[in-house]
């Protein structure tokens, strides 16, 4: 097994040991609970914020702005007034993405459903600007039964590829590498996962890293923030 | 491997690949509140009466599809069960979809969706997505077979083909 993919396990499978003796990072307990910027206490988690590429408990979401290509005009993450949940994707994804779209779909239901649709905003971010066109996102959002009409949900896209670069991957933290399979006549992605809630007054309460996040969880959550 | 690089390895945000409609990381399985079985609301639709079903069915084989309406493998994981299914009489059959039911996939979208598909079994919602957690399940299509004591001999994300389906069930009569 070479590094990476020893990496890689730790990850997956959440050894708080070794994770922790290596990132050499391990946080006070119940110190940051006192934060004044989160509603929400600190997740356990054998790590500090700072010490992610992700923004995480506790940052301030990216000041980034980016165009809404269905809706038009852009957005500014930190500019929104309602709490809002943000994931990253792109819309030929045949693994993970549907699932965190998915995932995001179901709270944006639950929020339609039990009278809350105007307390959230959704931002999901494409990584893939060249195919992922204003018309495209229109057919991935009737795909995936997504409410794309509703003023809550806005399908935000990087400029170029280099733009996304810089957003997605720099700013977010959210590796992704084209790949080329060979059964496939189309480039993909090798891609990390990520949806963060982020409060109103733009600071993040909590990043999910799970490629299938826990959505009553979410639901939970964001429950608490919109409430705060 | 630079710190960045190990950093999103470390924490979870590493690179992932695939080429299936298959999440890498389970559903939170460990759940004290999501044990099987569990009561899951049924509609009415082919095959299938509205109202509660036990998941999987006590005192039967059971063959438990989780699907969802976007994912276009589990229309031939749909195709095959229906393939299946005749052989075997004294199993039963349940397919659930974790989608939450509202105005862009109502009750009457997903029935007609069940019906263009020729399913005509048990057809069960699961909001909240907690039969998947139970089960485990990290992807979809995710089949579980389970013996009519209710453990599950076995679950997998992604197609299961007629003659795995077959040979597993035969393994159980």
């Amino acid at each position: 097994m070479d590094r990476r993919t020893f990496l890689s396990t730790v990850g997956a499978t959440g050894a708080v040991g070794a994770t922790t003796g290596l990132a050499g990072c391990l946080s006070s307990i119940g110190l940051g609970d006192a934060n004044p910027d989160v509603v929400l206490g600190e997740p356990d988690r054998p790590f500090d914020s700072e010490d992610v590429p992700y923004p995480a408990w506790g940052e301030r979401v990216p000041a980034v702005e980016l165009p809404a290509p269905v809706d038009g005009g852009t957005v500014a993450f930190r500019d929104a007034d309602v709490p809002t949940l943000a994931t990253f994707f792109y819309s030929h994804c045949n693994t993970i993405c549907p699932v965190l779209i998915s995932t995001l779909r179901n709270v944006q239901t639950h929020a339609a459903n039990e009278g809350y649709p105007d307390d959230v905003a959704f931002y999901p971010v494409t990584f893939d600007p060249e195919r992922d066109t204003a018309g495209r996102l229109d057919e991935y959002a009737e795909q995936m039964n997504v409410d794309a009409d509703a003023a809550n949900w806005t399908f935000l896209r990087p400029a170029s590829t280099a733009r996304a670069k810089a957003v997605v991957d720099e700013q977010f933290g959210v590796a992704f590498e084209r790949t080329h399979p060979e059964d496939m006549d189309m480039y993909m992605f090798n891609h990390g996962s990520l949806t963060v809630l982020v409060n109103r007054d733009g600071y993040v309460e909590r990043a999910y890293t799970s490629t299938s996040p826990d959505e009553e969880r979410i639901i939970e959550d964001l429950r608490e923030v919109r409430e705060a | 491997m630079n710190r960045r690089r190990f950093l999103a390895a470390a924490s979870g945000v590493g690179l992932t690949a695939g080429s299936a409609y298959v999440a890498t990381e389970g559903l939170p399985g460990t759940d004290a509140d999501a044990a099987l079985p569990r009561r899951v609301e049924t509609l009415d639709a082919p095959g299938s009466t509205g109202g509660e079903a036990t998941v999987p069915t006590p005192d039967a084989v059971t063959v438990v599809d989780l699907f969802a309406t976007w994912c276009a493998p589990c229309d031939d994981q749909l195709a095959i069960i229906d393939r299946v299914r005749g052989e075997y009489d004294d199993v039963s059959f349940v397919s659930v979809t974790n989608e939450r039911l509202g105005d862009t996939l109502t009750r009457e979208d997903l029935v007609a969706w069940w019906r263009e598909h020729g399913g005509a079994w048990t057809l069960g919602v699961d909001p909240g997505s907690d039969l998947l957690a139970a089960f485990g399940a990290n992807g979809l299509p995710y089949v579980a077979i389970v013996d009519a004591d209710g453990t599950v001999a076995h679950g997998q994300s992604g197609l299961m083909d007629a003659d795995e389906l077959r040979a597993r069930l035969d393994a159980l009569a």
